[in-house]
């Protein structure tokens, strides 16, 4: 009699297990990370009696979650890359954005200032297109430095989503490491049974933390998980958490880096072993998207401002003097590292904007030469001894210092980051504006032949040596003489219609000199109406003086415009594919773990009925226990 | 497969607001009309078109430079037609001039006109355009090109010519120089002139000539002498330039015929008339005079009394060389305006080109950047079916639970 109420009593028991379970799983069915929970039932066993074995019931011998490690890990490798790729698309989306309304980006104002030079060449001495100019100049400059502030915002708020994701990663780190501990003890304290809940928690604490960074994890029996990142930098071993914390790179204190807590030493981990999660897409983006368009634009803004200067020195200005700078702009940045022993500064200069990329430069002393990298392509561009030969357009130089430099020593060049925010107008008035050529040409009316010189053009080594006073050419017999006979350049052999290249100046004489005819070549001092140098700014606005000649200014705009719209596009493309493969093995791993709700409706039918069963058993024993008693009566 | 509860409301959400997000793109494209709307929708076609917007900047500025253009050249133009007008008048009167019925009195009243004329012709050369500048004065736009003071009217300008980016490969000068319309004008024929010593005596007249040999032109002064002796008159040709002691005649010297060719070096005039013993005359390589000098010295020999035959020679040989001299004038300004007219037919055919260009700028950037109406709308009516498919599917799905039927 016992056993049959013993078995309907375990049948009871198993039941409730299941509708407990069932209940678990159906009030978590919404709970992230959450595995659906099994009961494992096995026959209780039989008893031997006279009649062989009798069975004893069932025993509910496990309550296991469904969980399948290598899924787990797909899908954490899937969160990684995608939580990587949706902060590169949301970042680069706001440039994408800043450069997506052709009526306020860079071109407009880059038009309307050659459209105005145009307007004082058509009329040099209008002093309301004078005035317009420079209005129009100050746009310009404007334009450039709210286009570099907006992505200097950028760079700040990269800054404060680096600091959040490091947060966020110590306190993932914080939560694994006592959940291995409250693991292990409750492990320990059930005889090996493992506790589903927490072992849950464990490994959605890990999938978060691989949403911010991608971490390697290995499970060591007896001590909980171990997590690694970076190149085997150690979050958590067991119950010991190590923190990371954002601290400013050596070479940009405005540019936080990750630095990982060992005891009391801090070690920089390299930018290039954080990969993946929400702090590898910034860092990605940041290194390979908003430098390169920070850098970009200021090379635009350097290159514009040195071909109208050089243009504007060879000018004249309606004061007769010589032209002046345009525009100001700031030439490379050079940090040294703060770590560096000595004290040595390094200089660098523009000395071709034709050649410049847009690429920062770091350099390394080893002691006696300095390497120079151009981290574009890593590619060392140059190891020697300072002062360099100009490389990619730049030269370097050093300035001692009083602690001489030590191996190791390094700086970083960044030679057109600041070219965008720095750009400025540097005319003050409308008259300093240089219009006029700076020399004028004339055949005198006693001339007997017809020849007629041209007007001519400088170049810069005319600056060197500019015309005091008018320079008399005499033709004689085919050749072409100063007088007085002597000056640089001179005698030179005659040919009707071709350059005569003297003093950085160019002219031709054509047509048929007699001898004795004179031609005078003389300091432009009143000429107003002359508009030659502002025609030859005005040519700047097609000239390809950028990219060693293959790009206009405005083409070098278009290039970053449409370097952006790639990546852009490149990044949502990639992170729709990502979003396609974390979908499917999310869905893979729901399909084994997830709770699916008329599954688990069926299951508590399943153990309402054994429930109810079994306690129609436990009514029979009852039944025939009274049998037994109204035997007595 | 298994479908976990969670996973099918996670698709099924996700689903729809990404249809969503697509419907919404969709109706911003139509709204504003344009495909591209970040360079990320299509970075070829952004930068493209950033590339072709700047080309039509620029052309519609070539566009503005050609109206600069034409009105200082139009302005040049109208201001040359003057000019012309008046050297014709100037000719008549020249003409006119020479007739032998006039006397003194008339001659003076003609130099009278002519003075009238010469005042003219300074006010033509110091035309201003709209903005006050002299259009006349090369680069020195400020200053007053021509004044007249007590040597002459004199040039302040220069030689300059300002020049305007009027079409991608061509700049075009906007002005000619005063300098090169009025002042260089050759004398003589263009090559050499020919004159009469004033001291001559006898009513020998030489003519302008001509060049009959362009290679064997020497540049050189020549002195042509006479002498009458026993009723013959003969002449003696000498190179002053080689020879100033008129030691060796050239070969052309001989006997004297009026009327007959005299040639040498190239050079062909001839002389008429009686000249008399030791008049002489000269031949000079052609040197550049102003129209003013030209009729500043016209006026000057009208009114200088023509007494005698000499006095009357003095006067056709000072005729002859004004007319030449005006002639030449002509000649520069017309050449002139025939320049500035080829400059504005040029504008002309570069306007239409520009104006072609300027089309064709817009359609590219037209169909670079513009949406497809037709093809935008058929898009949008069949994700808003996809949208609302899915919806209502998700709605139905939903509602199926078998805990409904459990009682």
């Amino acid at each position: 009699m016992a056993s049959i109420l013993g078995v309907g009593q375990s049948g009871l028991a198993a039941a409730q297990v299941g509708i407990t379970t069932t209940g678990h799983n159906i009030t978590n069915a919404a709970t992230p990370g959450y595995s659906r929970q099994l009961v494992i039932q096995n026959s209780a066993g039989g008893q031997l009696t006279g009649n062989g074995f009798v069975g004893q019931g069932t025993e509910v011998s496990a309550i296991r979650r469904v969980y399948d490690n290598y899924t787990a890990e797909r899908v954490n490798s899937a969160q990684t890359s995608k939580a990587a790729l949706d902060t590169y698309a949301s970042q680069i989306s706001q440039i994408n954005n800043l450069f997506a309304d052709a009526t306020t980006g860079l071109s407009p104002a880059l038009q309307d200032f050659f459209s105005k030079v145009q307007g004082v060449a058509a009329n040099p001495g209008g002093n309301a297109e004078r005035q317009t100019l420079l209005s129009s100049a100050a746009g310009l400059t404007g334009r450039f430095q709210s286009v570099d502030g907006q992505l200097a915002q950028i760079s700040e708020g990269i800054n404060t989503q680096i600091a959040g994701s490091v947060t966020n990663i110590n306190s993932f780190s914080k939560q694994i490491a006592s959940l291995n501990d409250a693991i292990e003890k409750a492990t320990a304290g059930a005889n090996g049974v493992p506790p589903n809940d927490l072992l849950d928690q464990r490994d959605l604490a890990i999938t978060e933390l691989s949403k911010e960074v991608k971490v390697s994890v290995s499970n060591q029996p007896g001590s909980g998980y171990n997590v690694t990142i970076g190149n085997g930098q150690p979050l958590v071993i067991g119950t010991t958490v190590f923190t990371v914390q954002p601290v400013p790179s050596v070479t940009d204190q405005s540019r936080l880096e990750l630095a990982y807590q060992n005891g009391t030493s801090l070690t920089r981990i390299p930018e290039s072993a954080i990969a993946g999660g929400n702090l590898g897409g910034l860092f990605d983006f940041r290194a390979n998207s908003l430098d390169p368009a920070r850098n970009e634009l200021g090379r635009v803004a350097i290159g514009l401002a040195s071909a109208v200067n050089d243009q504007s020195r060879l000018g004249l200005d309606q004061n007769g003097q010589p032209g002046k700078v345009f525009f100001n702009v700031a030439g490379p940045k050079i940090t040294p590292s703060s770590i560096n022993t000595g004290n040595e500064q390094i200089g660098a200069n523009i000395s071709d904007v034709n050649a410049l990329t847009a690429s920062d430069y770091r350099i390394a002393y080893d002691g006696s030469n300095y390497k120079i990298t151009r981290l574009k392509d890593n590619v060392v561009v140059s190891n020697g001894a300072f002062p360099t030969a100009a490389v990619d357009g730049i030269t370097f130089n050093k300035t001692a210092g009083s602690i001489p430099a030590a191996i190791g020593d390094n700086y970083l060049v960044r030679p057109t980051v600041d070219g965008g925010a720095s750009i400025a107008l540097a005319l003050t008035d409308k008259s300093q504006i240089a219009a006029a050529a700076p020399i004028v040409t004339a055949a005198p009316s006693a001339n007997g032949g017809n020849a007629r010189i041209s007007a001519g053009s400088v170049n810069a080594n005319y600056l060197a040596a500019p015309l005091v006073s008018t320079l008399t050419l005499r033709y004689n017999a085919g050749s072409i003489d100063s007088v007085p006979a002597g000056a640089s350049g001179f005698p030179q052999a005659f040919a009707s219609g071709s350059n005569l290249t003297f003093g950085g100046i160019t002219l031709s004489i054509t047509g048929v000199p007699v001898n004795g005819d004179i031609f005078t070549v003389a300091p432009n001092t009143t000429g107003v109406g002359d508009g030659r140098n502002a025609v030859a700014l005005g040519a700047l606005q097609t000239a390809a003086k950028l990219d060693n000649g293959t790009s206009t200014f405005a083409s070098a705009f278009g290039q970053l415009v449409s370097n952006v719209g790639n990546k852009t596009r490149e990044v949502q493309v990639s992170g729709a594919a990502e979003s396609k493969l974390l979908a499917n093995t999310l869905a893979i791993q729901q399909s084994q773990s997830g709770v699916n709700l008329d599954e688990e409706a069926s299951n508590l039918l399943r153990y309402q009925q054994a429930y109810q069963a079994a306690g129609k058993i436990m009514q029979t024993a009852s039944t025939l226990f009274d049998v037994l008693l109204s035997l007595g009566k | 497969m298994r479908i976990s509860t969670a996973s099918f409301y996670e698709n099924a959400s996700g689903k729809i607001s990404q249809l969503q997000s697509t419907l919404a793109e969709k109706q911003t494209q139509i709204a504003s009309g344009r495909r591209i709307l970040t360079p990320a929708d299509d970075p070829v076609g952004a930068a493209a078109a950033l590339d072709v917007s700047q080309a039509q900047a620029v052309n519609t500025q070539y566009g503005a430079n050609r109206e600069s253009a034409k009105n200082a050249l139009s302005l040049q133009e109208s201001s040359l037609g003057q000019y012309t007008n008046l050297l014709q008048n100037i000719k008549t009167l020249t003409i006119a001039a020479g007739n032998a019925a006039l006397d003194d009195t008339q001659r003076k009243s003609i130099a009278t006109e002519l003075s009238g004329n010469l005042e003219d012709l300074v006010g033509i050369s110091n035309t201003r355009d709209s903005a006050g500048n002299y259009i006349f004065a090369g680069y020195k736009s400020t200053v007053q090109p021509f004044a007249q003071t007590a040597a002459g009217v004199t040039y302040s300008g220069d030689q300059g010519q300002r020049l305007l980016q009027v079409s991608a490969s061509r700049q075009l000068a906007l002005n000619d120089s005063g300098d090169a319309i009025f002042q260089n004008i050759k004398t003589g024929n263009g090559k050499f002139t020919t004159a009469a010593a004033s001291v001559n005596t006898g009513t020998g007249i030489v003519n302008p000539g001509s060049v009959t040999n362009q290679a064997a032109l020497t540049n050189h002064n020549y002195s042509i002498d006479f002498n009458v002796a026993g009723g013959n008159t003969s002449f003696n040709v000498y190179d002053l330039t080689l020879d100033p002691g008129r030691t060796a005649p050239l070969a052309a010297s001989g006997p004297y015929v009026s009327g007959q060719a005299i040639s040498f070096d190239g050079v062909q005039f001839d002389i008429s008339g009686a000249p008399a013993n030791n008049d002489k005359f000269s031949l000079q390589p052609s040197t550049n005079q102003s129209v003013f000098k030209t009729v500043g010295d016209l006026i000057n020999t009208l009114n200088t009394p023509a007494t005698g035959a000499t006095g009357k020679a003095a006067l056709q040989t000072g005729l002859s060389i004004a007319n030449g001299n005006l002639s030449a004038a002509l000649d520069t300004v017309l050449t002139v305006r025939a320049s500035g007219g080829a400059r504005l037919q040029e504008l002309d055919m570069l306007d239409s080109e520009g104006a072609d260009r300027g089309l064709q700028y817009a359609a590219r950037l037209s169909s670079l950047q513009d949406l497809d109406y037709a093809k935008a709308i058929t898009e949008l009516t069949q994700q808003q079916v996809t949208l609302q498919a899915a919806q209502q599917s998700f709605v139905k799905i939903a509602n199926l639970s078998l805990f409904d039927y459990i009682r």
